[in-house]
């Protein structure tokens, strides 16, 4: 004798179309709770992952994704550095570089209508403003074809002190250096210090490379700026990048640090900002989930007696076990979704309310709903299961 | 998947049936060795005092409750060693259920209810709602088929009912107090269904009433009195 009918999948879906039309006022606080749960997580993990990439960016701006290349004289060796390096054959050599720039350095007085300030001066190619994150206030950076003309963008800070009050340094005013009159086509904003740079943009005044020739006589590169495309592994571009200007330079070596610490420091600082966020949508899912467990248990309390009534028409345990465990599930598959429409307009509403570029955490909605369902399942098998277990005749004697 | 006709005409036999419960640690005896066997067409009345035992007869009867000793055979399954799963599949199969107070599901509309039993035999939802209009219509209310039991009268969620419990083709209909809740002219008519379709399809009736009317016009009278049995009419 064979007794072992399931369900057929029309009838559960049709179950399950009820339960979620007659859900009505009885669970409204349960979807409540379980929204606030689902939208806690997913707008905590969205707004920690805006906030991480905020971070991240600061920490960028500090230099995590540059590098900076030095060239020490071999031991014996007194031949000054090179004037020149061939950036390019670099740049093809090495993938993964987004901004490479040379640099030489020289420093000392600059005049402007009568008023002297000492400055450094830094030949540059044309690249550099990139590899150093310089920003323009006024005007322009050096081009490729300026590499003749006696043109200078000017850092912020000895702009302020060449200017007089009222009649402060302008686009195309000539300042003096030796007997040598530049042209400002340029004028930088005010710039961070930099701590891992060689030069800080706010005392210097940026000059074509090929012309340092005419304020000291024989330049030499100082230094190599790299600044990386983002996700790139720092050490091996550093590697890579020394064995190329190695192949340029016979009698210097090539010393290039990374600046790990920063970067050790960032990741760390992300892995506690992930572990506090996953705390916190923990806790308000597990709330959530009470929600969830309370009113099923209300539920099947309530409705005993229609538990009796389907077990006396023929409704086996697993029968009952599935229909409440299908309306656990509905309720929280609902409550999931409105969460999900809530937390995100809650992560771009804080990303909006404090400044940062709201971008979308890939993991949020995947996570925030499928562990709301999980939730839901958990606390929802307690109680079907205590439903299923019910005598008939007990499921059925009045209340 | 139906379960097997038994080969022997009786459909129901106890044997020795006692029932007990233990209550604030004093044992209570409801029934004490009850025998009574019931043929295939039968209709029997179980009568008696409130607090009898009819009801935990029936109870047990319906394979509501499970007896403490004794031997049950219902359509050639022995009871005690069925699993529950089994004595789920013989209540949906071969027993219709008729309650005094009518057990509709609220939530449900009368279509949906009658139909619920079909639903635990695999039936598609399509068909099982086929059949359960077919059903309505013969207790006359085919066109209430979509109102909720709220919005129905007494007699009317009593035929709703009634069509639940025979939606499934059973062989038995055990009804406690049908027109119990009903005024006199209403249970007249819920009577005359019943006994129709004893007459008619051959369905085994058992009813618990303390309403001799009622017992009158049933063939058979099995009285419960402190817990035993005994047939009226026969040794």
């Amino acid at each position: 004798m064979s007794l072992r009918v399931e369900q057929s999948l029309s009838q559960l879906l049709h179950e399950a179309f009820v339960s979620l039309r007659t859900l009505g006022k009885r669970s409204i606080l349960a979807l409540l709770g379980i929204v606030i749960g689902s939208s806690s997580v997913v707008a905590l993990i969205n707004i920690g992952h805006n906030a991480a990439v905020d971070a991240a960016l600061i920490f960028k701006d500090m230099g995590t994704d540059t590098l900076v290349a030095q060239f020490p004289p071999k031991a014996d060796s007194s031949v000054p550095m090179r004037a020149r390096l061939d950036l390019d054959a670099v740049r093809q050599a090495v993938p993964g570089i987004a901004h490479i720039g040379a640099l030489s350095l020289f420093s000392g007085p600059i005049v402007f209508q009568g008023r002297s300030v000492n400055a450094n001066f830094v030949g540059s190619t044309p690249d550099i403003p990139a590899a150093l994150r310089l920003a323009l206030r006024e005007g322009r950076f050096l081009s490729a074809f300026d590499a003749n003309e006696t043109y200078g963008v000017i850092g912020d800070q000895i702009a302020q002190a060449l200017g007089a009050p009222g009649a402060p340094l302008k686009l195309g005013d000539r300042v003096r250096i030796n007997d040598y009159l530049f042209q400002v086509v340029g004028i930088l904003h005010h710039q961070p210090r930099a701590m891992l740079m060689p030069v800080q943009a706010n005392e210097s005044l940026f000059i074509p490379a090929d012309g340092m020739r005419r304020i000291y006589a024989s330049p030499q590169i100082g230094n190599v700026i790299i600044r990386a495309a983002p996700g790139q592994d720092m050490e091996r571009i550093a590697r890579d990048a020394a064995a190329a200007l190695q192949r340029q330079l016979t009698e210097h070596s090539v010393d290039i640090t990374v600046p790990q610490q920063m970067i050790d420091g960032m990741t760390r600082q992300s892995r506690t900002f992930a572990y506090l966020l996953l705390a916190l949508g923990a806790i308000s899912l597990v709330g959530g989930g009470v929600g969830v467990m309370n009113v099923m248990l209300m539920n099947v309390s309530e409705r005993r007696r229609e538990i009796g009534i389907r077990m006396a028409l023929g409704a086996r345990q697993r029968d009952i076990r599935n229909l409440f465990l299908l309306e656990a599930i509905t309720l929280t598959a609902v409550g999931a979704l409105c969460g999900a429409v809530l937390g995100m307009t809650a992560a771009w509403l804080y990303a909006w309310l404090s400044g940062w570029a709201f971008a979308l955490a890939v993991a949020a909605l995947p996570l925030g709903v499928g562990s709301t369902l999980l939730v839901g399942l958990f606390f929802g098998i307690y109680p079907a299961v205590s439903a299923s277990r019910l005598q008939p005749v007990e499921a059925l004697r009045d209340e | 998947m139906m379960t097997d006709t038994p080969a022997h005409p009786g459909l129901i036999s106890l044997q020795g049936i006692g029932k007990r419960y233990q209550l604030a640690g004093q044992h209570l005896s409801i029934l004490n060795d009850v025998c009574l066997s019931v043929a295939r067409g039968d209709s029997c009345g179980i009568l008696g005092a409130s607090g009898s035992g009819k009801s935990t007869l029936l109870n047990i009867l319906g394979l509501l409750d499970l007896p403490n000793c004794g031997q049950y055979r219902f359509a050639g399954h022995d009871i005690f060693s069925a699993s529950p799963d089994e004595l789920a599949a013989i209540r949906n199969q071969q027993i219709g259920f008729v309650f005094q107070s009518f057990n509709l599901l609220p939530r449900l509309s009368a279509l949906d209810n009658v139909a619920l039993p079909l639903s635990y035999r695999g039936v598609s939802r399509h068909e099982s709602v086929e059949q359960a209009l077919r059903m309505l219509e013969q207790v006359g209310l085919a066109e209430r088929a979509h109102h909720r039991p709220a919005d129905l009268s007494g007699g009317q969620r009593q035929r709703v009912a009634i069509a639940r419990a025979l939606v499934g083709k059973p062989s038995v209909i055990l009804a406690d107090e049908p027109t119990g809740n009903l005024d006199s002219s209403t249970a007249q008519d819920i009577m005359d269904l019943l006994l129709a379709l004893n007459r008619e399809q051959q369905v085994t009736l058992i009813i618990v009433t303390h309403d001799a009317h009622i017992a009158e016009r049933l063939e058979r009278k099995i009285l419960v009195r402190n817990g035993v049995v005994h047939e009226a009419g026969r040794p």
